[in-house]
């Protein structure tokens, strides 16, 4: 396969499938610019498989964007924990960056928090509604794993969204639903 | 159980990625990104100074996925099963509330032109072959349709939403190349939600707004008879089982496992491709249709 034939096909298979990848890969980034560096990193990545690929190449691609999601997550972790201590009054608390999703949106703006597994789950399961079994797929895991993650990852959204301000995001849900 | 929590997130998550869209050139960027680390992989192996890096980059790749590996040893079917079994599959309720995702690609010199209630297509010649042309994506999903238009490099046309409503159905279409879109709400048109007016060659394609508008095509033409199973073939991995007829007019291929169709082709030109999916929030979220801020609106053709 000619490499511009090679962009081509990928330009044409994102023209079909891009938006519906690109929304899953914000959610597990947590901003649009992140979900884009996402999907472009899956996207190299796929490209080292495109010519063995004979079917469609898209759940292939959606496991490579779960795995990316945690492991960009863990480096930026190291990260943001490094900066930390470097910066005077270390441990406060990091402010919010995620300008670039809705503010409305409290609770995707929560998912941030979650640790890359239990987000990934949450969004296997609750965005793309895939079955316990399906997600254990996508992730590779057990479905025990699925199920801990999806229990400990929503038990940790309540509490964050109560600490929050119930009556804040209640505010916030009304907006949403004049919107 | 559903929570109101769970509830919540579907609906925040759908609403903080509703204006999300593919920004132009992002393959190519990726494209660029994988060659030019591919060279410097190939360029620091040559110099043999950095073998481990390169067996590293090797070992990420190693993903393992489900292609290349047919479904079953699928065994000699007669036509007279694998049409019932169609039949059955196509007529389940579970169809009734699954999404239909069709690709339909279209010989060259095919232009479609959206209009009150459906889509109008022009021009094409006998000498076009399928994928020569653009191609349309259509959702559908019980009584609404989103149907995309994308030229042969795959540049968006137009989108179109149609809903299907008592007596009439309502269509709003954005057009990307002039910044427009307009509304319009149409009588709908007496059968609409049964397909065809008989059998091919000779009967109509008539294709309405709602998701089973395809189940029901196939099936009306499948009771048409002549009918016959052509082999196997395989179609994104799959082994389909290929059946032909309408006097050599329509080629479909179905699932072994499922018997829902895959693909079909019209007169050798015209090829749909289908996928039946779970009505999930993620696929629903793609028969939305934002309007961009800046377009214009303008009065519906006549």
């Amino acid at each position: 396969m000619g490499s511009d034939r090679a962009a081509e096909d990928l330009e044409l298979f994102l023209a079909e499938r891009g938006e519906l990848l690109l929304r899953t890969a914000v959610l597990l980034a947590g901003s649009r610019d992140a979900g884009e560096d996402l999907l472009q990193a899956a996207l190299e990545r796929l490209l080292r498989r495109w010519r063995t690929i004979e079917g469609d190449p898209e759940g292939y691609l959606r496991r490579i964007l779960y795995h990316l999601a945690a492991d960009n997550w863990r480096q930026q972790r190291a990260w943001r924990t490094r900066l930390r201590l470097l910066q005077p009054g270390a441990g406060a608390v990091v402010p919010d960056s995620t300008a670039e999703v809705d503010l409305r949106d409290s609770l995707v703006r929560l998912l941030r928090q979650l640790p890359p597994r239990q987000r990934a789950v949450i969004v296997a399961r609750y965005w793309e509604q895939l079955s316990e079994a399906e997600s254990a797929q996508v992730l590779r895991c057990s479905v025990g794993t699925v199920k801990s993650a999806t229990s400990r990852g929503l038990r940790r959204l309540r509490e964050l969204s109560e600490s929050s301000g119930p009556a804040e995001l209640a505010a916030q849900g009304s907006a949403r639903g004049k919107s | 159980m559903t929570t109101e929590l769970e509830q919540r997130l579907r609906a925040d998550m759908e609403h903080a990625t509703r204006d999300v869209r593919v920004p132009p050139g992002l393959a190519l960027k990726a494209y660029r990104h994988y060659h030019k680390r591919t060279m410097t992989t190939r360029a620091v192996a040559a110099a043999g100074t950095a073998a481990v890096l390169t067996a590293g980059a090797l070992s990420v790749a190693e993903v393992t996925g489900p292609f290349g590996k047919s479904a079953n040893g699928t065994q000699l079917r007669t036509t007279a099963f694998v049409i019932a079994r169609v039949e059955h599959a196509l007529s389940a309720p579970d169809m009734a509330n699954m999404v239909a995702y069709t690709r339909t690609v279209y010989p060259a010199g095919v232009t479609l032109q959206p209009v009150p209630g459906g889509v109008k297509g022009s021009g094409g010649s006998a000498a076009g072959s399928p994928g020569t042309g653009g191609y349309e994506l259509l959702w559908a999903y019980h009584r609404a349709t989103k149907l995309s238009a994308f030229t042969a490099t795959g540049q968006r046309v137009f989108d179109e939403r149609i809903t299907a409503l008592t007596g009439s159905l309502a269509t709003t279409v954005v057009t990307y190349a002039s910044h427009t879109w307009w509304t319009a709400q149409s009588a709908r048109p007496a059968g609409a939600g049964s397909t065809s007016a008989g059998c091919l060659p000779g009967g109509q394609i008539r294709l309405t707004g709602s998701a089973s508008a395809w189940p029901d095509f196939i099936r009306s033409q499948l009771a048409c008879g002549a009918y016959t199973v052509a082999g196997k073939q395989v179609l994104g991995g799959v082994d389909a089982v290929k059946i032909t007829g309408g006097s050599g007019q329509i080629t479909l291929w179905v699932n072994p496992v499922t018997y829902l169709p895959m693909r079909l082709e019209q007169g050798g030109l015209t090829q749909i491709n289908f996928q039946w999916l779970a009505p999930t929030r993620a696929n629903l979220a793609m028969l939305n249709m934002p309007v961009p801020a800046s377009f214009q609106h303008v009065a519906p053709p006549s």
